[in-house]
């Protein structure tokens, strides 16, 4: 590394413009002409739709036009959504379609599409929409949905499995049969959505005269957006640009291509003028992904000290109506059982079952938190068996420090074993344990007792994959203007990760971060881009853009060199400009340097240089890298009510070499804050039938400032060994075991009456039941 | 006058799901666009010939409640009549020892009033825990009671202070105990043309002290699962002489068990009476189920808001 940059914590460039009103989301682009769209939602289930008359809708003042399936059919070269490399072959029932055109299988999937002069005519309209629609049986639970004679999601598909799949490695069978203590638990986990508080919303507007079609989206993935409406639409990629101005969070839910945004773009083709959506609350409810259910029957097998030798059982994954995104939710839940652990059989059969609900994609953790759950409740389990101190127990089956480099046979997605390069997972457990004062926590605990107050401490592990690749480029460009650009294909959507790629390339030049522009998000600069998710944007285009900034920086010295007639070892850059080592009278700025490459009629570049101050590099990760923390919570539970409070909670969290500690900790908080929520307040409702019953925020309820607890936060710093910046991706670390922790330390409260918590999220009633229930039980 | 178009939402007749769906409001049906009046009055007798005239008439307060009911398309009014220009719907009086607030005055304005806030501490926290600090600045107790939720927060504290409404209408004001303005989820007694126009807190007696306390499951921002409204008078060898015990969010409207006040009076408050008004709380609950909580929660902790409230209720008593 050059300067000091990396590793400061600099104030975060975005700042400004979001605190001073400036910045400019999706609903903040105002084009000429644009037209407010709205959508016509199917109220049920599961039904047949047997016909559309808009003609109502149509004749309503300020109205232009109604697109249902038929009159969209003809400029889409199909009428599915591209899936995203699934890795396993599954229900093809289960393609997301654009525009229904004569099922419809969730609640708020889109039956047509309203244009007005305003949101509030189109809405209005939609109102005057008449769908015939035939209602079908239809299942709500996934557990239902796998039971004979169920109801079918899809009518044409035989039964309501998407796919099935196993994890495995070891041999349960003898471990079990050897085993001291074999323990069953059946867990049912649900995690609601996303959430941005900003939700999706596009415009996109065709422009004749180049033929261009230019949309804005609040989206996780800028390319991907442009690549489906390059193939859904007959285009030339060249001429589809897709740009993601500031977003308002994303946590999963922008992170796949929605038929909003294709039939908006469909719109736009058809009338050719601008076409704008912007997502209200409800509709975020009934129609933007979720993560949602899973139910897990495993039991797990100790010897005589609590030493795990095996996990095994099955886990049905609620994947909704449609597969959106292959399979990753239930893959990664079971990629991040062993987590940290020593876990030496293994063995989870998984069942991927549709219903008449919104699909399924990853939200922020995608699955590791589900996972964790499971293994740290299991860790739990045998500590209660052994009568045994929880951390203890976890200390046994640490993988120690010098086990790492470590490998385990589990196959993650793109076919390589999980290999932990570097960590030290044991040290990062003390230290939490440590700062916690976990020691002394038993004797504050029996003095609360006495004082009639239930006081419980919870600790849990977790590892997490990060940094996937295949790539996503960064480009460092300086011109003539002596302006230093990074364009990269990564995403940004409020994590600071503008602030922290200028870190990188302004350390190369000896400037302020603040001089280096960064444009994230926008197909018309970057050509391919993969976009932001699984925490790997610090790593894949943080990586890119720091070799880019160093073959800049050389290129700038040798040129510098040529122009001042000295060697480049003699050379310094800073402050944009390079002088000759002890004469800084001799010296050339960055902008006569980009200014010779630019080349003059007539006159030979410097040195046979190529045309040009810039660099574009492709990092091309050889492994993925692995986070890991470990979190210690202390809650005081009120018996009368089942109310939770949160009095302390203190992570350590290893994310390789921090870029910015500061925008680390905004990440690690906001995970927490999503865990809390999973924990206890998130909980996304269905009825039987399918229909949504929380459909606003007094329903379902987000953590807020008050419930979120300060978060003491610990770093430890094990540089990654497989990207040249040794970072780890960190976006995600904060959620994964904040709920096997926060009901850790329930279970620590209650202990008195042996409560035993098997589900997320814990609600105040169903605690006040649970106690009833062990009270009785004991 | 202002007219304004309806916008109706988007998904056909059948509401997914509506936080109004609690309170038993249904959607209304028809995707027109109903011309809505706009009133402001500036007496109190133009209000109620507004109001008398025209059956599909909305009084507007704060308006925290209805227009979020507008905005959800679960109303469609005729005619809003805003009550804010009307200079003793905002005012704040003392009358015979006691005070009289306006019916339009704010949750914030009278969490500022020290004198009201000294002697009715337990009315205040419960204004002060309706919705945000925003909600507070524009919601009233007029319109708590008025929306006739049963989960309201002011009304089991004002009824536990034995508040009074006055009653504004074309027959001439009458006064009624505030228990008996709301009879179910969104139905009040009020006859055609009536509006709440003021509450009388009367002069409270010596060693009385009043306490509000709710459950749900967050610290803020939501609606009452269970709420639990006292107010109780020491003599001064420190027996509950005067008691009254309110509940909320437990029936179609709050309630106020006579057993649940019997259990303190003539006692010293202790463990036992507590104990026996926790019991006497939970007997009277008829709560519902729903998401929020299940009946068999909600009747538990009916008898533990109760019993803190009490003892909240109690200290203040002492320290008055």
């Amino acid at each position: 590394m050059t300067g000091d940059l990396v590793g400061a914590p600099v104030h975060r460039l975005e700042d400004a413009a979001l605190l001073t009103g400036t910045a400019r989301f999706t609903d903040d682009i105002e084009l000429p002409g644009t037209v407010e769209a709205a959508f016509v939602r199917s109220p049920h289930p599961h039904a047949l739709i047997r016909s559309v008359d808009s003609t109502a809708a149509r004749n309503l003042a300020g109205v232009h036009a109604v697109f249902s399936h038929a009159d969209l059919a003809p400029l889409l070269t199909r009428n599915l959504i591209p899936p995203d490399n699934p890795t396993l072959k599954f229900a093809e029932s289960t393609r997301a379609v654009v525009l229904a055109k004569d099922e419809v299988c969730h609640v708020g999937e889109i039956v047509a599409i309203v244009l007005a002069d305003s949101r509030y005519v189109a809405e209005d309209a939609v109102a005057l929409v008449d769908v015939a629609y035939e209602v079908l049986p239809s299942v709500s639970d996934c557990r239902d949905a796998l039971a004979p004679g169920a109801a079918r999601v899809h009518r044409d598909a035989p039964d309501n499995v998407v796919a099935t799949f196993r994890a495995e490695y070891g041999d349960c069978g003898p471990a079990f049969a050897a085993a001291a203590h074999v323990l069953p638990l059946s867990l049912r986990q649900h995690r609601g959505g996303g959430h941005p508080i900003e939700g999706r919303g596009i415009v996109a507007r065709f422009d004749p005269a180049t033929e261009g079609l230019t949309v804005w989206s609040s989206t996780q993935g800028a390319h991907r957006v442009r690549d489906a409406l390059v193939v859904l639409y007959g285009l030339d990629e060249t001429r589809v640009r897709a740009i993601t101005p500031d977003v308002g969070g994303g946590f999963g839910s922008k992170h796949i291509v929605y038929p909003e945004e294709v039939v908006v773009a469909g719109a736009a083709l058809a009338l050719k003028r601008p076409v704008k959506w912007i997502e209200d609350r409800r509709e975020h409810f009934l129609a933007a992904i979720q993560e949602r259910d899973q139910y897990w029957d495993i039991e797990v097998a100790a010897d005589a000290d609590g030493r795990l030798l095996g996990l095994r059982g099955s886990m049905v994954h609620d994947q909704g109506a449609y597969t959106l995104l292959g399979f990753n939710v239930a893959h990664n839940a079971t990629l991040a059982v062993p987590g940290p652990y020593l876990l030496p059989n293994y063995r989870l059969d998984v069942t991927i079952a549709a219903t008449n609900r919104v699909g399924t994609i990853p939200v922020r953790g995608a699955g590791y938190p589900e996972g964790t759950f499971a293994m740290e409740r299991a860790m739990d389990a045998i500590a209660d068996e052994l009568g045994a101190d929880r951390a203890e127990i976890r200390r046994r089956n640490l993988i120690p420090a010098d086990r790492i480099p470590y490998e385990l046979p589990l196959k993650a997605r793109d076919g390589s074993t999980t290999h932990y390069e570097s960590g030290d997972f044991p040290a990062c457990m003390e230290k939490a344990l440590e700062s916690a004062g976990h020691d002394r926590f038993a004797e504050r605990q029996a003095a609360a007792r006495d004082a009639g107050r239930y006081i419980g401490m919870g600790v849990a592990n977790c590892t997490k994959i990060t940094g996937r690749g295949p790539f996503e480029t960064g480009i460092v460009r300086i011109g003539p203007s002596g302006r230093i650009t990074v364009h990269t294909g990564a995403m940004a959507m409020g994590q600071g990760i503008k602030t922290a790629y200028a870190q990188i390339c302004a350390d190369q030049f000896g400037v302020d971060p603040g001089a280096v522009k960064v444009i994230t998000g926008d197909t018309g600069t970057v050509p391919m881009g993969i976009g932001g998710f699984g925490s790997r944007q610090t790593v894949t285009a943080g990586s890119s853009i720091h070799l880019a900034s160093v073959e800049v920086r050389e290129k700038a010295l040798k040129t510098a060199a040529h122009m001042l007639e000295v060697s480049d070892r003699d050379l310094d850059l800073k402050d944009g400009t390079i002088s000759v080592a002890g004469v800084p009278d001799l010296s050339v700025s960055l902008a006569d340097v980009a200014k010779a490459l630019s080349g003059a009629i007539g006159y030979a570049r410097p040195k046979d240089m190529p045309p040009g101050l810039e660099a574009s590099v492709n990092f091309l990760p050889t492994g993925l890298t692995y986070g890991n923390s470990a979190h210690v919570v202390e809650v005081e539970v009120d018996v009368g009510t089942g109310g939770v409070r949160i009095t302390r909670y203190l992570v350590v969290n290893d994310s390789g070499r921090l870029i910015n500690p500061t925008i680390v900790e905004g990440q690690i908080v906001g995970g927490v804050a999503h865990g809390i929520g999973n924990a206890l307040f998130e909980w996304m409702g269905y009825d039987d039938a399918g229909q949504p019953v929380t459909t606003t925020f007094a329903e379902y309820l987000l953590p807020t400032a008050p419930v979120v607890p300060n978060v003491e936060i610990v770093h430890h710093e094990t540089p990654s060994t497989v990207n040249p910046l040794g970072v780890k991706g960190v976006g995600e670390a904060g959620v994964i075991p904040a709920a096997a922790a926060v009901m850790s330390a329930i279970e620590s409260a209650l202990a008195p009456f042996g409560v035993r918590i098997r589900e997320t999220p814990i609600s105040p009633p169903r605690l006040v039941e649970l106690i009833g229930e062990a009270k009785a039980g004991s | 006058m202002t007219t304004f178009r309806g916008a109706n939402c988007g998904l056909g007749a059948k509401p997914v799901c509506s936080v109004f769906t609690d309170t038993g409001s249904n959607a209304t049906e028809g995707s027109g666009g109903v011309e809505m009046r706009y009133e402001a009055p500036e007496t109190m007798k133009a209000a109620v010939a507004l109001l008398a005239s025209d059956e599909h008439g909305r009084v507007l307060a704060g308006g925290t409640d209805l227009l979020v009911q507008l905005r959800a398309d679960t109303i469609e009014p005729s005619l809003v009549v805003d009550i804010k220009k009307i200079d003793e719907m905002c005012a704040i009086t003392r009358e015979n020892g006691g005070f009289r607030i306006g019916a339009a005055v704010t949750g914030a304005e009278l969490g500022e009033h020290e004198a009201f806030k000294s002697v009715w501490p337990g009315v205040v926290e419960a204004l002060e825990l309706i919705g945000s600090t925003q909600i507070q600045g524009r919601a009233t107790m007029g319109g708590n009671l008025c929306n006739a939720s049963p989960a309201a927060d002011s009304v089991p504290a004002m009824i536990a202070a034995g508040a009074i409404a006055t009653i504004e209408g074309p027959d001439g004001r009458r006064d009624v105990p505030v228990g008996e303005v709301a009879t179910g989820p969104g139905r009040t007694s009020l006859r055609a043309g009536e509006l709440v126009a003021s509450f009388l807190f009367p002069e409270q007696a010596p060693r009385t002290g009043d306490a509000y306390l709710r459950f749900i499951p967050r610290t803020e921002m939501d609606i009452a699962v269970v709420g639990a409204g006292v107010c109780l008078t020491l003599d001064d060898s420190d027996v509950c002489v005067a008691a009254k015990v309110s509940l909320g969010a437990v029936a179609a409207r709050a309630l106020a068990p006579e057993a649940a006040a019997k259990a303190l009076i003539g006692t010293p408050v202790d463990d036992a009476a507590l104990a026996e008004l926790s019991r006497a709380a939970s007997a009277a609950a008829q709560p519902i189920d729903d998401k929020r909580g299940t009946r068999e929660f909600r009747i538990q902790v009916t008898g533990v808001m109760a019993r803190r409230a009490a003892e909240t209720a109690l200290a203040r008593a002492k320290g008055a």
